[in-house]
């Protein structure tokens, strides 16, 4: 028998070798598994640590470990008590500012949930070598702050700043160009800034985008939500557009979307599939645009008001911008005609890897043929709204595309249900890694689920390392995230919905489903104070959760349904109730609130380590006298958690 | 006690005025239902609230079921708060139980209030023989076996799974509310509640005192508001909201403010 003369040991292998092969390792748990190995492995696994997320809670900052000195991304925003401002709660906030800047003295990006200047104002000049920021904020921005303050705080002490996100950031449109007019230097270095404001239904005006754009004519990404309905003053006009593309003539991607778009309703669209306002955007200018815009890579304009014949203007995209790998459009109409299998319009751009088509009116399957054939690259396809389309269609792109599709997102497609969207995607059932569809069962064979009837519709993410098709028996071996949409009906009267549940119980047959996001948020209903004949949310958690307990879930990210009346997303009894059952869970996040007394069920869940309330929504509850946000109930739940009386198997 | 009342109640002091203002919550919801009233209340008025030991929001380890078997200890909380906070004299807005609370402390304590606001009240919620208190013998029947079936699933490691819509029609909104505690303290709350008999002590109270009902709650009946003007022993007025519901202050708080203002004023 041969033996090794050289007894190499992986140890052997040279500290600069290690170091980089170490680098290269994301996932935390296993770098944490590596940094328990020996004294060595530790050294090395934190001194390549790149990235941390601070969970915990505020109070113990003093225990924060200063080993993770190498850390360049550091995320501050999910600290306990959720939302809360940072250090307020201490008599000395400066020291413990210096404290964690003493702790992360590499920082260079930087997230953190700013719920009122102070916290700038502590952390900003910690790091004056930042280069990415992300500031969040669910909460409303107080009314009484003068315009820009925030921004001003940050700029001041970061002259180094290229890229800024606050996407996520609740405050008024008016903060954001004085204060970037304030920093002629600074603006005129910033290269990412994301202004497409989820936080809130307002979109930028036309001259606030120019002024910030005029500003930074080194934008190489702009997101920004704005105005595309004429009838509002500040609209983006053709004006605007051209205005913006000569401003910032080296964007690589820019985004911009209408801000009703981000509203978490289904379009609203006539029969035909057209608004009833068109926007005022004129072909030949989208022409000067893309040609002012020659670097562009990726590009989104959702622009929720019909923009109408757009087929020339698309071709020219291809000629104008070779470099465009990525592309949405939202209300275009016109874009592909199909007519003789001939690629045009939007199909010849044949250097596009993801397509997005959103409510085009007049897209046929013909202008999928057109569409598959005219651009071979095609890695991810989406559509949303097309009525006119048909299973024949996207089972035709599906065949052509089937070498390269692996990301596929169809939606409120009228002529669609399941059966036969899952019968399309046949050729790609091997490849596909990202899968979305509606479940629509109307007009479909129906033999696995009942669906009861509520007004509402509820979203069901999940993470899967193989799906075994109830209607056919192939496995789809790649796929790794499957998104369900789900129309749970209409909910009127006394009828209740049906015990079969929302059949989450059908999940466990995947094992390996380990990751879900359950997002029942599209559920409208009364908590505590329907009228007489309306069922109550209590109810509908009955439904949604019911049969949770049979999953082998890890991590749980659920959206509760929502009491408009009173703004409150909150679990009842049987949420809590429910999942408190769910014996495998790791980590919870519940974005909504819960009373002290349901928070405390979810102990007996043995495996469970992390858990937070995050009232990600606008606008996030307000009021610290609502239960759910008092910070001892928070401390108390935590201290609970992590007490040594659980013993937590692994 | 061998804890703070003032922490563990979750005691808050808001508003800025010469004249305190109680306002107290009812069965299974907790001092934040009062916060759309609360801005209108704040300019004139140093409002006092707090949460029921019961409430979801409250420590539950608090919740001794030796102490808490009828509504006085509960009286004791909120004598003992008003005492660790000073107050000689205050307003008092109570809602459902808070309401029967406010009708005991008044008796114990006559001059720390100057006024009483009752809100959803009833001295007796179950039917006697010439009384129409709003639930029948077996509707509470039914209340109470959701309540069982939920603390039998708790205590044997299942999930509790009754919520108000299990219970009949009629009492579904008032209950709806009971089902938002921890289901031990639940069923212990709601028996405290459904033995309670007010009806007794109604004469001895001799502060004035403002009724105030929603035109339709289904489980305090009308007849309930004109019993207590009947009988109630101080100067009692009646208003009646034009709206449905037993939470108007969660449903309907601009048009209940206005109603509280004026009973206040008066």
């Amino acid at each position: 028998m041969a033996v090794t003369s050289s007894d190499t040991h992986f140890l052997d292998i040279p500290d600069v070798v290690l170091t980089i092969i170490f680098s290269l390792v994301a996932d935390t748990r296993t770098r944490n598994a590596m940094s328990l190995v020996c004294l060595k492995w530790h050294l090395l696994e934190r001194s390549t640590r790149k990235s941390l997320t601070l969970r915990g809670n505020v109070r113990d900052l003093f225990l924060l470990p200063t080993c993770f000195r190498a850390v360049t991304d550091l995320d501050l925003s999910l600290l306990s008590p959720w939302g809360h401002p940072l250090l307020d709660s201490f008599p000395n906030p400066l020291l413990l500012a210096q404290f964690l800047r003493h702790a992360f003295p590499s920082v260079v990006s930087l997230t953190v949930y700013v719920r009122n200047p102070s916290t700038l104002h502590l952390l900003a000049p910690q790091w004056p070598d930042l280069r990415h920021i992300k500031l969040i904020r669910w909460h409303q921005r107080l009314p009484t702050l003068p315009l820009g303050i925030e921004f001003v705080a940050l700029f001041e002490h970061c002259r180094m700043l290229s890229s800024l996100d606050v996407s996520h950031f609740h405050c008024w449109t008016e903060d954001l160009p004085p204060a970037i007019q304030a920093y002629p230097m600074l603006a005129a270095s910033l290269s990412q800034l994301n202004i497409l404001k989820h936080s809130s239904v307002e979109g930028f005006k036309s001259h606030e985008l120019l002024a910030i754009t005029a500003s930074c004519p080194n934008l190489r990404e702009l997101l920004a939500t704005c105005i595309f309905d004429h009838r509002f003053v500040g609209f983006v006009s053709d004006e605007t557009l051209l205005a913006l593309a000569s401003n910032c003539p080296s964007l690589s991607l820019l985004h911009l979307v209408d801000a009703t778009s981000l509203s978490n309703v289904r379009p609203d669209l006539n029969d035909d599939g057209y608004t009833s306002e068109d926007a005022s955007i004129s072909r030949s200018i989208l022409c000067d645009v893309f040609a002012g815009l020659p670097l562009l890579e990726v590009l989104v304009l959702d622009v929720c008001h019909n923009v109408r014949d757009a087929w020339p203007a698309l071709e020219l995209l291809n000629s104008k911008c070779p470099r465009l790998k990525s592309l949405k459009l939202g209300q275009f109409h016109g874009i592909c005609s199909g007519v003789d299998s001939r690629p045009d319009g939007i199909a010849l751009c044949h250097g596009l890897e993801s397509l997005s088509i959103k409510n085009s009116a007049d897209l046929t399957d013909n202008s999928l043929e057109a569409i598959s054939l005219g651009c071979p690259k095609l890695s991810k396809f989406e559509v949303l709204g097309c009525k006119k389309i048909s299973a024949k269609g996207i089972r035709k792109l599906t065949h052509v595309l089937r070498n390269t599709l692996v990301d596929v997102k169809i939606s409120s497609c009228k002529n669609l249900n399941v059966v036969s969207l899952l019968q399309t995607m046949e050729p790609i059932r091997d490849r596909i890694e990202r899968l979305h569809i509606d479940c629509v069962w109307k007009n479909a064979d129906n033999s696995v689920k009942q669906t009861a009837s509520s007004n509402g519709e509820t979203r069901l993410k999940k993470k899967n390392k193989s799906r075994d098709n109830s209607f056919c028996s192939r496995t789809w071996s790649k796929l790794q995230h499957l998104s369900l949409w789900i129309a749970v009906g209409d909910c009127s009267g006394e009828r209740r919905p049906c015990t079969g549940s929302l059949g989450l119980r059908y999940l466990a047959r995947y094992p390996s489903l380990s990751r879900m996001l359950l997002d029942c948020s599209g559920v409208i209903g009364y908590g505590l104070t329907a009228p007489p004949g309306y069922p109550d949310l209590s109810l509908w958690e009955r439904f949604f959760l019911y049969g949770i307990e049979n999953l082998n879930l890890n991590e749980l990210n659920y959206w509760p349904a929502q009491d408009m009346d009173v703004n409150q997303r909150s679990l009842f009894l049987p949420a809590a109730a429910l999942l408190a059952q769910c014996g495998s869970l790791r980590k919870l996040f519940i974005h909504g609130t819960a009373n002290e007394h349901f928070m405390m069920f979810l102990l007996r869940i043995p495996t469970l380590r992390d858990v937070q309330l995050r009232e990600d929504y606008y606008p996030a509850p307000e009021n610290d006298m609502c239960t759910e946000m008092r910070a001892e109930s928070c401390r108390r739940f935590e201290d609970a958690l992590k007490s040594i009386n659980r013993h937590i198997p692994d | 006690m061998g804890y703070n009342l003032l922490e563990a109640l979750n005691v808050q002091i808001v508003g800025s005025g010469d004249r305190y203002l109680v306002l107290a919550h009812g069965l299974g919801t907790d001092q934040s239902v009062w916060q759309r009233i609360l801005p209108l209340f704040t300019p004139s008025y140093r409002i006092i609230l707090y949460d029921l030991v019961c409430a979801g929001s409250v420590n539950p380890d608090y919740f001794d079921f030796t102490r808490y078997t009828t509504l006085d200890p509960y009286v004791d909380d909120l004598l003992n708060i008003l005492k660790s906070l000073g107050v000689d004299s205050c307003a008092y807005v109570g809602h459902s139980v808070s309401a029967m609370i406010g009708i005991l402390a008044s008796i114990r304590r006559p001059q720390l209030f100057s006024k009483l606001i009752l809100i959803g009240a009833s001295p007796r919620f179950l039917n006697d023989e010439d009384y129409h208190g709003g639930f029948e013998q077996g509707e509470i029947e039914k209340v109470f076996s959701a309540m069982e079936a939920n603390y039998e699933a708790w205590v044997n490691g299942f999930a509790p799974l009754a919520v108000g819509a299990d219970v009949p029609t009629a009492v579904r909104e008032f209950s709806r509310t009971l089902f938002n505690m921890r289901p031990d303290i639940s069923l212990f709350v709601s028996r405290t509640v459904f033995n309670s008999d007010l009806r007794g002590v109604l004469g001895l109270v001799r502060v004035p005192c403002c009724v105030i009902q929603t035109a339709r709650d289904v489980s305090v009946p009308a007849s309930v508001a004109e019993y207590l003007r009947s009988h109630l022993g101080g100067r009692t007025t009646v208003e009646i909201l034009r709206t449905e519901g037993h939470l108007p202050h969660l449903t309907v708080p601009a048009l209940l403010s206005q109603v509280l203002r004026r009973a206040l004023s008066r």
